[in-house]
């Protein structure tokens, strides 16, 4: 089986189409990114406290704003996360101007104030399984009696069941959903009944990022993206030539800018992981651009005198069937991350789909016409200076 | 030729053994980030200033000590307004002796200048010493504090050489917000004399006509009812001056009050026991607050002497009396502290990101592989090998390496997974270009990788290098990308270029005459 066999495709002949197609997209990013509506930093970048919320049943968004606005701290943006049917919700506020500190706890106690809870009780969506140990231990429904310590090591086999229950469904609904959990004792259960609260909400994740940190998040990955760059740059120059390095580079910028671009009108956030994400693509970018430069070098060896031009097409043409294999796969590798592989992996695979795409054309269209327009006016100025 | 062969296979099946031994058993050698696991990262800051105004403080409280007991109590005391420092004015006719022998016993580490008034600077390696000592005891009191609670494989670093920032990650802890008190509490313990106690603030002040004496603070504590909830506050006037302080503990536990309460117990050393005993008989019939962390607990009255241990009591839970004696077993805090970054991700997140990420990839994977074989027939079955060995190179060298995977880390694999892939394209459609020109397959197997191997050390270094800029200027997600693209492209080359190439040429040795190539 054989695709794109003996392609004689005049790639470079359509190059100023697709130039101006890929400048009038860049320009509509630089937009998007200068002008509006920009990048939606994530907590990473932006600074504040994030919490990931999983509700017991569809959450009623105003009564969370409500609730956290009452605190009169930052601003708060919130937003469903995941599929609808899992109740979980994504909270941000942003941290009170230029304060360090922990938040966490205080929205927490707020969603309490709105949504029940934190009267004392023990708190089986919330606490950790210590907390429930101890609970039990110092009511003591199985009436055990003795030391302390001797009740805590009765109970904590139960708390251990009643956690690993949580963190299979992330939220327990209520007395009833204890019911099937064999080591606890019928007196244990109708004692959480009755006493201990199932609140509303159970907190997935939090994440809290303070001024200080923010910044320093921010100004490290632009220093480790510029120099991972510039060290690629310097590498291609190294191996082929200047003007391959800068027509790699230019691609770079190409494809990073029209998937922000992409970013945004989506309305993701950019964060670490998203940055890790752009990275990847650019490795990705930069892995088919070297093919290609490298096919082109070896035909510019074997094939001396032949219009720069014509070898290009040959060396793109020659790739192509790779060039389609490996894009086709690893797109449908990431295709089947962003299909099926959950809201927390969604944009890292977002930012691929878009970017395999993007890279594999900016590798034939962008990479390669500036390494030959470069090639050409080099050549050009060469002559001149000869006749002179 | 045979015998080439047979150190190439050789080769590979050592680094194979090796690597299975050092990814086995998965769960034990992988370890998965806090954002796949669960768990707490925090940075925090120590804030170092509080060490050094201690440090002022305490010379402060020092020379007014010495200069009273000469009877030449100094006026204006007062700290300089950065805090690294102190002045005051010695009365007119104290004499040069006294105030000679002042400075020299206890102002060595400042610098002084004298004048109407004299004022004391911290020498600026003084401070140093100091804030580096902070932030050093910091670290030792938060590691004994997180040890004593019990978390597996705790990370607690100081960030940087010189840095006041500690990072501490803690995996599957499943109450966060326990650690993060537990971390933070100063837990300063103090017992100290109390001068009166009023319901309110004006009215403990009213016998000093509104003002608080220079010697005594005023400090709140809880109203209790009997079974334990606050129902009111309460204001003391306590003397400055503590008669012991958390310095003096040995020991601290869970115990319980009179009524069956939880309370913590301590046990003093014998210089605390010294000072504590001899102010307790000496103060038979008066109170004494035991301040925690600026805040009255319990104010009892002093019934006989006690000489070395002592009970907290008010309004715990058993989990608040556990927390507060181990925090004061494990040492207070020279300095607050400010969290500057949290992370915490819960268990369930962790676990159901970690399954359906896998499960996609893996899907991923299954079409990769199902692709190669339809298209590549025979030489398929030879990249899968490939890239199966490459999986389990790089899980070896994770486990090796000790390496933490994070899903940042999981993005470097799937950019690694993908150059396998690439690579083993590029070689087989070089394969299939050289079979077209006529090459015989001994030779175009031979070409194909020749002419390939160029092209795939170029794209991987490519990246390699800009991977080790990544890991160098990088944080925490984007390093953790860096060392398994790193890793995994390093591996990515053997297989590819190595591996695959060994496994065509055992082929084409084994048959005497090749006309054809499944490709």
């Amino acid at each position: 089986m054989r695709f794109f066999h003996n392609t004689k495709i005049r790639f470079m002949e359509y190059r100023w189409h697709w130039i101006i197609a890929s400048t009038v997209l860049n320009l509509v990013a630089i937009g998007l990114i200068f002008i509006g509506p920009g990048f939606k930093y994530g907590v990473d970048f932006a600074g504040g406290t994030q919490l990931t919320l999983k509700f017991r049943t569809d959450p009623d968004l105003g009564r969370v704003r409500t609730a956290l606005e009452a605190l009169n701290l930052g601003d708060v943006s919130i937003q469903r996360f995941d599929e609808a049917a899992l109740h979980q919700i994504l909270v941000h506020m942003q941290n009170p101007k230029g304060q360090e500190g922990d938040f966490t706890a205080r929205m927490l106690q707020a969603l309490q104030k709105e949504f029940g809870g934190g009267t004392g009780q023990l708190e089986i969506n919330l606490q950790g399984s210590d907390a429930l140990r101890d609970g039990l231990a110092q009511a003591d429904p199985d009436k055990v009696g003795g030391s302390f310590d001797e009740r805590r090591a009765h109970y904590k086999p139960m708390s251990d069941e009643i956690m690993g229950l949580r963190k299979r469904v992330g939220i327990i609904g209520g007395a009833d959903d204890l019911r099937s959990l064999a080591p606890l004792s019928p007196a244990v259960k109708s004692y959480l009944s009755a006493s201990a609260h199932f609140g509303e909400f159970a907190l997935l994740a939090a994440e809290n990022v303070g001024p200080v940190v923010g910044k320093d998040l921010r100004e490290k990955a632009i220093y480790a993206v510029s120099f991972s760059l510039l060290g690629m740059l310097v590498y291609i120059w190294v191996r082929f030539k200047l003007q391959y390095g800068i027509g790699a580079i230019v691609a770079n910028f190409h494809d990073t800018l029209i998937t922000l671009g992409a970013l945004i009108i989506t309305k993701r956030p950019i964060n670490l992981p998203t940055i890790a994400a752009l990275l990847t693509l650019v490795g990705y970018s930069t892995n088919d651009t070297v093919v290609i430069f490298d096919r082109i070098r070896e035909r510019l060896r074997l094939e001396r005198g032949k219009p720069l031009i014509t070898v290009m097409d040959e060396a793109i043409n020659a790739t192509l069937s790779r060039t389609i294999i490996t894009s086709g796969l690893t797109w449908a590798v990431v295709m089947a991350l962003f299909i099926f592989g959950g809201d927390v992996i969604n944009t890292f695979a977002f930012v691929l789909v878009i970017g395999i795409v993007v890279g594999t054309y900016s590798s034939i269209y962008i990479a390669s016409p500036i390494a030959l327009g470069m090639s050409n006016w080099l050549d050009k100025r060469r002559v001149a200076r000869r006749r002179r | 030729m045979k015998g080439k062969l047979a150190w190439r296979w050789g080769l590979i099946c050592v680094v194979t053994v090796f690597a299975v031994y050092f990814m086995l058993p998965l769960d034990k050698r992988i370890h998965l980030g806090l954002d796949l696991k669960g768990g707490i990262h925090l940075v925090l800051q120590v804030n170092t200033q509080d060490a050094v105004r201690a440090e002022v403080d305490d010379a402060m409280e020092r020379v007014r000590g010495d200069l009273t007991e000469k009877g030449f109590a100094p006026t204006a005391l007062q700290r300089v307004p950065d805090g690294n420092g102190f002045q005051f004015k010695p009365t007119v006719n104290t004499t040069g002796k006294v105030l000679d022998k002042v400075i020299d016993d206890r102002l060595a580490e400042f610098k002084v200048s004298r004048g109407v008034e004299i004022t004391a600077i911290l020498k600026p390696e003084v401070v140093r010493s100091i804030k580096d000592m902070a932030v050093r005891q910091g670290l030792e009191t938060i590691r004994n504090r997180v040890d004593q609670f019990g978390v597996s494989e705790p990370v607690i670093q100081r960030q940087g050489l010189e840095g006041d920032r500690i990072v501490v990650q803690l995996p599957g802890v499943d109450d966060p917000a326990r650690v993060k008190d537990l971390i933070r509490s100063t837990a300063f313990l103090e017992i100290k004399p109390v001068v009166r106690v009023a319901p309110t603030e004006e009215a403990l002040l009213a016998t000093s006509s509104g003002q608080v004496p220079e010697d005594s603070e005023v400090v709140s504590g809880d109203i209790e009812d009997l079974e334990g909830r606050v129902s009111g506050k309460e204001y003391y006037l306590l003397k400055k001056a503590s008669v012991i302080s958390g310095r003096d503990l040995r020991n601290a536990r869970r115990s319980q009050d009179s009524y069956g309460q939880p309370a913590v117990s301590f046990t003093l050393n014998p210089e605390g026991a010294n000072k504590f005993g001899s102010y307790t008989s000496a103060h038979i019939g008066d109170r004494m607050a035991i301040v925690l962390d600026s805040k009255v607990r319990s104010a009892p009255v002093i019934r006989g002497h006690i000489s070395d241990s002592g009970i907290i009591e008010g309004n715990f839970t058993v989990q608040g009396s556990e927390d507060l004696a181990l925090v004061l077993r494990a040492g207070a805090l020279p300095a607050s502290i400010t969290y500057l970054e949290e992370r915490t991700v819960g268990p369930s997140l962790g676990r159901d990101s970690v399954n359906r990420g896998l499960t996609a990839g893996l899907v991923g994977l299954v079409l990769v592989a199902v692709f190669m074989l339809v298209y590549y027939k025979g030489a398929g079955i030879n990249a899968n090998v490939a890239l199966v060995l490459n999986a389990i190179l790089l899980l070896g060298a994770i486990g090796a390496l000790n390496a933490t995977l994070t899903l940042p880390g999981i993005a470097g694999v799937i950019l690694t997974i993908g150059m396998a892939v690439d690579s083993n394209v590029l070689v087989f459609e070089r394969i299939r270009e050289e079979l077209e020109l006529g090459k015989t397959v001994r030779n175009a197997v031979a070409l194909g990788f020749s002419r390939a191997f160029a092209t795939i050390i170029d794209t991987h270094v490519t990246t390699i290098v800009s991977a080790l800029f990544l890991f160098q200027f990088g944080t925490g997600p984007i390093k953790g990308f860096a060392v398994t693209l790193t890793v995994g492209l390093a591996i990515s080359m053997f297989t590819a270029v190595f591996v695959s190439r060994t496994i065509f040429e055992t082929e084409l040795s084994r048959r005497a005459q090749t006309k054809t190539l499944s490709i």
